[in-house]
Order: structure tokens, then sequence, then C-alpha cells
């Protein structure tokens, strides 16, 4: 249950850094394309930092996947949406939506890794039984 | 001796049980499941600060090997923890200094991701394990989920500087080095998987 809790903190942290980050370097007016890639540039440099700085606690692997995603995907989408001051006006609201974002691809995450988990090949299903 | 492999692994041995701790605790129930099937002359090849040696049932006869000195220095505080007989010893898991033939289980926890050349370790494993003799392994590998799949391609050429590949086919690897699959299991998404193999011919089925 503690991991469980970590992770969505974990993923809405490396949201909330990423979009404001994300809000300081892309102005309104720049290049849409522009905007996305140093978005996703910057994404993918800090969910690295914020990833390695909670992995112990909570793992590398369930820490590391998931922000990875919220970084490089998050960063384009709040690239864009930034470069064309497409909504979240004040600082408060672009934490929020990135919180969200985070808390989303950990959830969508953790449900399809359900739905994956187990055995995917077994050429001798007697040998477990034993 | 691959000295860059160890040099890197002697750098990361200081912090390496505490990056792992919480992989130890998620993770700690599917390696001792996947480590009951442990039988006979015993290789871990990996050994690193010996993290897993408490989840090994007790009673074996473990021969343990590592590249890097510092992890194994850092193994040998655990060893006398262990309810059976364990000896560390560097080595490379690509020149591995046995005979063909000369043990029952292989067992490996997140090292060929590592292994600079992974079809040249496997092989070496293939060589040492008994006909019939069974490789156990605990590893991550590359997700075939697309963007996950090509983010872990984008970020290997700089994690692996520090730290291990993340973009390995593991499960084909063990197929080219000559081994049959026997059961893989998804522990973590696509990732994180056991991999258990034979080095001998396909299994014949009970009722055939």
């Amino acid at each position: 249950m503690v991991f469980i809790v970590g992770d969505y903190i974990a993923g809405m942290l490396t949201g909330v850094v990423t979009a404001l980050v994300v809000r300081a370097i892309v102005w309104p007016g720049m290049d849409m394309v522009l905007g996305m890639l140093l978005g996703m540039a910057a994404g993918m440099v800090l969910h690295l930092g914020v990833a390695l700085l909670l992995a112990p606690l909570l793992g590398m692997f369930e820490t590391m996947v998931p922000a990875s995603l919220i970084g490089m995907y998050g960063g384009m989408f709040f690239g864009m949406r930034d470069s064309m001051a497409a909504g979240s006006r004040t600082g408060t609201a672009v934490a929020v939506v990135g919180a969200l974002f985070g808390a989303v691809v950990v959830f969508s995450v953790k449900l399809y890794d359900r739905s994956i988990r187990g055995i995917v090949l077994d050429a001798d299903p007697d040998e477990g039984r034993r | 001796m691959n000295s860059d492999t160890s040099r890197k692994w002697d750098a990361l041995s200081r912090r390496f049980d505490l990056l792992t701790f919480a992989d130890d605790r998620r993770f700690g129930p599917h390696k001792r499941r996947l480590f009951r099937r442990i039988c006979g002359e015993t290789l871990l090849v990996g050994v690193g600060t010996g993290n897993d040696i408490k989840f090994l049932p007790p009673g074996l006869h473990v021969l343990a090997i590592d590249i890097s000195p510092k992890m194994l220095e850092r193994a040998a505080r655990k060893v006398g923890g262990y309810a059976g007989s364990i000896e560390l010893r560097e080595m490379d898991a690509q020149h591995l200094d046995f005979p063909d033939s000369n043990f029952d289980t292989v067992v490996t926890v997140c090292t060929f991701c590592s292994v600079p050349k992974p079809i040249v370790g496997l092989r070496e494993l293939h060589r040492v394990l008994k006909p019939g003799g069974q490789l156990l392994m605990f590893e991550h590998v590359r997700s075939q989920i697309g963007p996950l799949g090509v983010l872990m391609d984008v970020m290997t050429p700089l994690v692996s500087r520090i730290g291990p590949a993340l973009n390995r086919d593991t499960v084909g690897n063990v197929q080219q080095a000559g081994f049959r699959l026997r059961r893989v299991e998804n522990v973590y998404l696509d990732i994180v998987k056991t991999i258990e193999a034979v080095k001998g011919p396909a299994v014949v089925q009970a009722d055939e």
C-alpha cells in the first residue's frame, strides 16, 4: 500500500516539476514544434533527476518507467500547450494539470501492468506443480 | 577481464544497496519463488553486493561470481548469514574459468543487462551447465510496448555509461545461445521478467 501511494506521489511530482519547468522555458508564441521538442528534452532530463531521487524509496523500475513517460510525453504536451498559450494561466493551474497528468500515467501503467503480468510462456506446465 | 565493466560496477558498489533498497522489497517474493527451483551444484553469476543471498533457500552449495572486486567485498559480509555454503570468486561471465558440464543450475539476477556481449556470456553459461541443467534468470529487458521500447532505446546510451543497458532482448539471447525456454513470466510490465531455460532437448510431456 505504501508503495502504491508512493508511486502516485512520485508520478504527480514528476508531472508538476515537468509542467512548471516547461512553462518557464517555453513562451507563448514560440514555434509549436520547437516548444514541443524543448518540452520533451526538458522532461527527459527532469524525469531522470526526480526518478533517481525517489528510486531508492520506491524502486527503480516502478519509478523510472512512469516517470520517463510523464517526462517525455508530458514535456511534449506541456510544451505545445505553452507555446500556444492554451489554458493553465496561473502557476497553480500548471501544477495541478501536471499532477493530474502524472497520476493518470501512473494509473494507466498500473492497469496495463496488471493486464500483462504473469506467465507468458510455459513449455512444461507440469514442472510448476512439482 | 573486461576492465571498463569492472570499474563501472566498482564505482557503483557503494551506492548499490541504497539504490536497490525498494526493489529488493518489491521483487523479493518473485526472486524467492524463482530460487526455490535451484537444485544441485549452483553457479550464481553477478552476485553483486550479495543482496540476493537472503532470497536463496537454505542448504545450497553456491559458487557466486562477479566482475567487480568492490562488489565482492560487500557480498563477503553477507555470505556469513547464509545457512549453506557460498564461495565467492572474481570472474567475467564471458570467460568462465570452469570445465564444461559442471553445474546443475545457473542463476542470474539483473546481470545480462550489464554483460557487454550477452550472447557470448550466455554461451559460457550453456557450456558450464550439465546436459539437462537449468538456467534461472531474473532480468530486466527491452519492452515491446511501442513508446516504452523507444524510450529505452533512447535512454540506453546515457544510462549504460553509469549502469545497465535498458534495451536488451534477453529472452531472444537465451535462445540464440542454445537454451530451450521452459518458462517466461512478466513480473513488472514486460520489462522485468523471470526466465527459465534448460540445456538440452525439448521437454516431452508426461502423457506422451
